[in-house]
């Protein structure tokens, strides 16, 4: 065993660092989501949240470079933080936001790859937009599953989705921005309620309406799709698209997750469709050392590998 | 390729499935590949009840005494030869050859090993019913005692490399 079978990059795909260049943008607003410092360190403010202090240095490239390194990783992903909701601001004050993450990111170089983040609010949704950032390297594309979670959203999205299919290159949905939990939630409520509430809608969305219009677009779900695949047989029972759990362009990120929950869906799609993502800082890699050395190799490697280098052979 | 099955297959069943891929290589013959050090394996179907490998054998590949836990399972050899041998307490394994035309079946209680045998390269058809997904890897220590290991089916059908369960 150990034997390394090929040079396939350890991949991490779904990370989030705020370069300088968005830090200060969004330091810049008068209105939320906004950055400003208050007298203990920075404070995040986000529309109809309390403001939440933020530690800067979780967005240090250095460091989190240092940490890919400890972790065995050199391809990580970075997202923007579909919570602070930027994709959803009016377009014109959006771009100056997505200006600052791409060029921010795109500049870190190795490990660091992105995904692309577009204003749906604009004219095509980012449909305009999305080639010069594939250009510029992005790695796919990020939507929140909000976006996503109806027949309505993804007419809306069609041109983007379809940009993406053209380009062979995959979609990312991710969970956020949450509506305002209600008062005195501790910080874990959206993430244990709407989050996992949204991704079951986008993933049933995706069944319902959306692989009929992208048959070939590549989709990762992050956070295992909320689980929503482990409720297949329910889908069925109510004559919904169960079949959808073998869709086999449909990827699931295991962030958050441990071993029971990704040995469970493991369980119902296999193991070519799970992919290793840490959704660092917000949480630590999850510890999947008891599925075994091959799981971690599929999630790592073969699957992001295939994820985002279609295999000409896939017909 | 195939419908989607709506329970799981009992033997026959996933004999006969086996055996008419088999007789369809046109829709498998592209996927034959070998490797010197290992096994190669290509998922062929999946859905709730039924997943379809063809794995393909040369160099004595072994997959040591292993069983499927839950699953049962059909294998079809469509070239060459493969042994296959069956765990015997205090005796030698039971043990039998099949070759290109011929299928086994195996319950999920049962634990066996199969090797590849000849000097030509082997091609085999397997179902699987349920789809696998843990499976238990024997290992006969010094002193002669059995131990089983628990593992996922991704370490017998996405192994790192050769030898992925242990002899």
């Amino acid at each position: 065993m150990g034997k390394v079978m090929s040079s396939v990059p350890r991949s991490d795909l779904h990370q989030h660092l705020w370069p300088d260049a968005l830090i200060r943008a969004l330091a810049e607003r008068v209105s939320p989501p906004r950055l400003r410092h208050g007298a203990d360190g920075w404070i995040l403010e986000l529309p109809g949240e309390p403001p939440c202090p933020v530690a800067l240095a979780d967005h240090d490239p250095v460091a989190r470079a240092l940490e890919a390194e400890r972790d065995g990783i050199d391809r990580i992903g970075i997202a923007l933080s579909v919570p602070l909701g930027i994709e959803l601001l009016p377009a014109a004050e959006a771009q100056p936001l997505l200006d600052a993450f791409h060029d921010g990111v795109a500049e870190l170089g190795e490990p660091f790859r992105f995904w692309a983040a577009t204003a749906l609010t604009a004219p095509g949704a980012g449909a305009l937009e999305i080639d010069a950032l594939l250009d510029r390297g992005a790695i796919g594309a990020t939507v929140p599953a909000g976006a996503l979670a109806s027949e309505v959203g993804l007419v809306r999205l069609s041109a983007l989705l379809s940009r993406l299919e053209a380009r062979d290159v995959p979609l990312f949905v991710h969970p956020g921005p949450a509506p305002s939990a209600h008062r005195g939630a501790p910080s874990w409520w959206p993430a244990m309620t709407a989050y996992v509430a949204d991704m079951h809608a986008a993933w049933h969305a995706w069944a319902a309406w959306g692989r009929r219009s992208h048959p070939r677009l590549r989709v990762l779900f992050a956070m295992l799709a909320g689980g929503a695949p482990l409720h297949a047989e329910r889908l069925a029972v109510r004559g919904g698209p169960a079949g959808a759990v073998h869709d086999e362009l449909t990827f699931f990120d295991v962030s958050s997750y441990g071993p029971r929950t990704v040995d469970a869906m493991l369980r119902v799609v296999g193991a070519d469709r799970l992919i290793h993502g840490s959704d660092r800082p917000v949480a630590e890699p999850p510890l999947l050392g008891a599925l075994g050395p091959s799981v971690a190799h599929a999630l790592a490697e073969a699957n992001p590998d295939r994820l985002l280098s279609p295999d000409p052979v896939t017909a | 390729m195939l419908p989607t099955h709506l329970h799981d297959l009992d033997a026959d069943a996933l004999t006969e499935l086996v055996e008419g891929i088999a007789a369809r290589p046109e829709t498998w013959r592209h996927l034959v590949s070998h490797r010197p050090d290992a096994r190669t394996y290509e998922q062929l179907h999946r859905d709730d009840h039924v997943a379809v490998w063809l794995i393909c054998w040369m160099n004595d590949h072994d997959t040591g005494f292993h069983d499927h836990d839950l699953s049962a399972g059909a294998l079809s050899v469509v070239r060459g030869s493969v042994c296959e041998e069956r765990l015997v307490l205090g005796g030698a394994p039971s043990s039998r050859t099949v070759s290109a035309g011929d299928t086994l079946t195996f319950a999920a209680s049962d634990i066996h090993r199969v090797a590849h045998a000849g000097s030509e390269p082997a091609v085999t058809l397997h179902a699987y019913s349920p789809p696998l997904w843990r499976m238990g890897a024997y290992e006969v220590s010094p002193e002669g005692t059995l131990r089983r290991h628990s593992m996922s089916y991704a370490e017998e059908l996405r192994p790192l490399d050769e030898g992925a369960i242990a002899a």
